[in-house]
């Protein structure tokens, strides 16, 4: 069961370490922030995958590309679709704590969603949006 | 034979009786031990308060609405497992002394709730983690407003 929310949640790592070179072109005045989100969705990509490996489970692999839920051509565009991907991303990984009793992988997921929280606020802040902040992060209507 | 009969009815008696004794003389069972997301919804309560009092900085009714927002689904968990006996709201917090530095307060205070949140994920059964590690990561975007 959990094994199945670990591989969805690799999924959105896969779709958001995609996403972020995908828009890393139209951002480059903030190359290091994006640059540090890439980062760590690669170590949190990899260490996902390990925890399947030693659980017997293969690893999904990622898809060949993924659909940003709004075309990405400049750069509010660009920012809208790391948010989109952030927030599938603190879907996924609440939906690790929810079948979980492992206390490890609830600190590993919780982890997940808290990062991810986080950058997906700090996009809405330079998109502008407002409120910038996520009430409750990895709930569709939060 | 009789006797041995006999015998093996009182050790048989004995025994039945052994636990009702203990159970007329031991102390009633001590109540539950509290909700631990009873405490984290008074900590939402309280830090909606101290946004309230911060009318300069635009995002505090952001964060005064979303710590409302954590109290009421955290008390409503608490309630559903364990309907409370009246039907009374819980005390509204009493107004807290404005600190000197609010800001700072708020800030010291979404820390706290992040910390706090975070500590009880671990231990809750699953169907509440996922509230709660929402709860956490929420003040964690909250504080991101505020850095």
């Amino acid at each position: 069961m959990s094994v199945d929310a670990v591989q969805t949640a690799l999924g959105t790592e896969h779709a958001a370490l995609w996403t972020y070179g995908m828009v890393s072109a139209f951002l480059g005045n903030q190359a290091a922030a994006v640059a540090e989100g890439a980062n760590a969705h690669r170590a949190r990509r990899d260490a996902t995958e390990r925890w399947l490996r030693d659980k017997s489970a293969t690893p999904n692999p990622p898809a060949a590309a993924y659909l940003p839920p709004a075309p990405v051509s400049d750069g509010p565009s660009a920012l809208a679709a790391l948010v989109a991907v952030e927030q599938d991303t603190c879907a996924a990984w609440r939906g690790v704590l929810e079948r979980t009793d492992d206390a490890a992988l609830r600190t590993t997921a919780l982890e997940a969603l808290t990062t991810a929280a986080v950058r997906a606020t700090r996009w809405r802040k330079a998109a502008g949006t407002t409120p910038a902040s996520i009430t409750l992060p990895g709930v569709a209507s939060g | 034979m009789i006797s041995e009969s006999v015998s093996r009815r009182r050790v048989l008696f004995a025994v039945a009786a052994a636990p009702l004794a203990v159970a007329c003389t031991t102390e009633p069972p001590a109540p539950p031990p509290p909700d631990p997301l009873s405490a984290l919804a008074a900590q939402a309560r309280a830090d909606a308060a101290l946004a309230q009092t911060l009318t300069a900085v635009p995002a505090a009714a952001e964060i005064a609405k979303a710590r409302e927002t954590h109290a009421r689904l955290l008390q409503a968990e608490v309630d559903r497992e364990r309907p409370p006996l009246s039907s009374t709201a819980p005390p509204a917090p009493t107004a807290p002394p404005t600190p000197p530095d609010p800001l700072a307060a708020l800030r010291t205070a979404l820390d706290d709730a992040v910390r706090d949140a975070s500590a009880v994920v671990a231990k809750l059964p699953a169907y509440r983690a996922g509230l709660v590690g929402s709860v956490a990561a929420g003040c964690a975007s909250l504080r991101e407003v505020l850095a």
